[in-house]
């Protein structure tokens, strides 16, 4: 049962890395945000969330023009 | 000066019986997953830590030409579990959409890969569930499916004219593929005998693909083959296992035949990159064909193994010394390559990267005749 719970906890904490990617994907679409808001986007939170290797990973994601093609919903080809 | 001597062999004993403890291991790995990934590397480290400690996939320590501890086969498994958590919940709460479902190519791709990840999850579960030729004939046929329903994998050009000439032929080109395909997933499954070799090189080779497409997807492969490569290098309680060993040199390989067919990567870039399982396959399957066996019977003829047998005579933690010889490598070849690359010393088309392969093999040639000049012969030609 225990383990169970830890799986539990494993999967939601991995979550905590989905939400805190796509609230900055979104919130970076609704901004049309430029390279200078997206580096005050680097607070405290997704350091916590995401840490400081993941933190750059969502920055790559969400600037670079992969914004602008994940909001159609693709990958960059 | 004998005390000194003395009282640094004192500390490193010590260091190194710190390092042996299970808390202190699980300390250091939720710390540095914790620091490069926050609390997502923790979920995943945690998930990897439940999965090696259960009862499903284990192997003796016998088994393996280098480990001495009884490891989990499930690595495959655990990387599989992160990544599906993080690209399923990604999806389904962004608009972003993974490839498989908007390009073909990256649908017959991911099949292909799943084929390939369940075919060695089979054998990870029930060793010998499937005999050797049946999972190299399924290996064949799904590649060969691949190439033939998928043909932008296959690239126009690799800078070598014969080679060249005889890829453009339409279905000699297909035949080609197909063959380096299926060695090449059985090579990198040849390289995963040392803790961090294989990972090494996914982590260098997903940092590269993510740096240069951005593509969410390479992002959450490359959290979960660091967080994998963390826990195999401290530990040594995981092995990528057949499933992950296939699936990855699946994924690389899609990966790098697609860069080079869209001109983003040269062939030379991918060869410096996927240097060590590449040649230490041919080596291996030379070696073993002159000693008159199957090219694909184990044996400890690999350079990790030889290596390994140097530094283990050096360091007396069985797992410093395995994740050493797995570190070494990974970081002369797929680290290197990616040094280069986060400097921009070369682009990553040009053809300039062929005379790093060159350089790669050279030195693998020159460690390897070094350490056959020093170590027994048959200790490392005998199969197992």
């Amino acid at each position: 049962m225990r383990v169970i719970l830890l799986y539990i906890i494993a999967i939601g904490l991995i979550w905590v890395g989905v939400l805190e990617s796509a609230f900055s994907s979104a919130h970076s679409l609704d901004d049309h945000s430029n390279a200078e808001s997206i580096e005050s986007q680097l607070s405290i939170r997704r350091i916590l969330a995401v840490g400081f290797v993941g933190g750059g990973v969502v920055l790559k994601m969400i600037s670079n023009d992969s914004h602008r093609v994940i909001s159609k919903g693709n990958e960059k080809p | 000066m004998l005390s000194i001597k003395s009282w640094v062999q004192s500390r490193g004993n010590h260091f190194i019986t710190q390092f042996e403890s299970t808390s202190q291991k699980l300390i250091l790995m939720f710390l540095l997953a914790g620091i490069s990934y926050g609390a997502t590397g923790l979920g995943a480290m945690l998930l990897m830590t439940l999965l090696a400690n259960s009862q499903l996939g284990k192997d003796a320590s016998s088994k393996h030409g280098i480990s001495a501890l009884e490891s989990s086969r499930l690595g495959g498994l655990a990387v599989v579990i992160v990544i599906l958590v993080y690209t399923l919940g990604f999806s389904l709460i962004s608009p972003y959409t993974p490839g498989p479902v908007r390009d073909e190519a990256f649908l017959y791709l991911w099949c292909a890969i799943f084929f390939c990840c369940a075919l060695g999850f089979a054998e990870d579960v029930k060793p010998d569930f499937l005999t050797p030729t049946l999972r190299l004939a399924a290996k064949f046929l799904v590649m060969a499916a691949l190439f033939w329903l998928s043909p932008k994998f296959i690239p126009s050009s690799v800078g070598v004219s014969v080679i060249d000439a005889l890829i453009t032929l339409p279905v000699l080109g297909w035949v080609l593929v197909t063959i380096f395909a299926v060695g090449f997933i059985n090579a990198l499954n040849m390289a995963d005998g040392a803790n961090g070799l294989v990972p090494g090189i996914a982590v260098a080779s997903f940092g590269v693909f993510f740096m240069e497409y951005g593509r969410p997807m390479d992002g959450a492969l490359l959290f979960a083959f660091t967080i994998f490569f963390i826990f195999n290098v401290i530990s040594g309680w995981y092995f990528l296992g057949d499933a992950g060993s296939y699936g990855l040199g699946a994924i690389l390989l899609g990966y790098g035949l697609l860069g080079v067919a869209e001109g983003t990567f040269s062939a030379g870039f991918m060869a410096a990159m996927y240097c060590y399982p590449c040649v230490d396959f041919l080596v291996s399957v030379i070696r073993r064909w002159r000693a008159g066996r199957s090219p694909f019977s184990a044996d400890n003829g690999h350079l990790h193994n030889r290596l390994h047998q140097f530094i283990r005579c050096r360091v007396s933690s069985p797992v410093i010394a395995n994740s050493l010889t797995g570190l070494v490598i990974s970081v002369l070849t797929a680290g290197f390559v990616l040094m280069m690359y986060l400097l921009d010393a070369l682009p990553p088309d040009s053809n300039l990267w062929s005379l790093v392969f060159a350089v790669e093999v050279a030195l693998y040639f020159a460690t390897l005749a070094y350490l056959t000049s020093i170590q027994p012969k048959t200790q490392y030609t005998d199969p197992l």
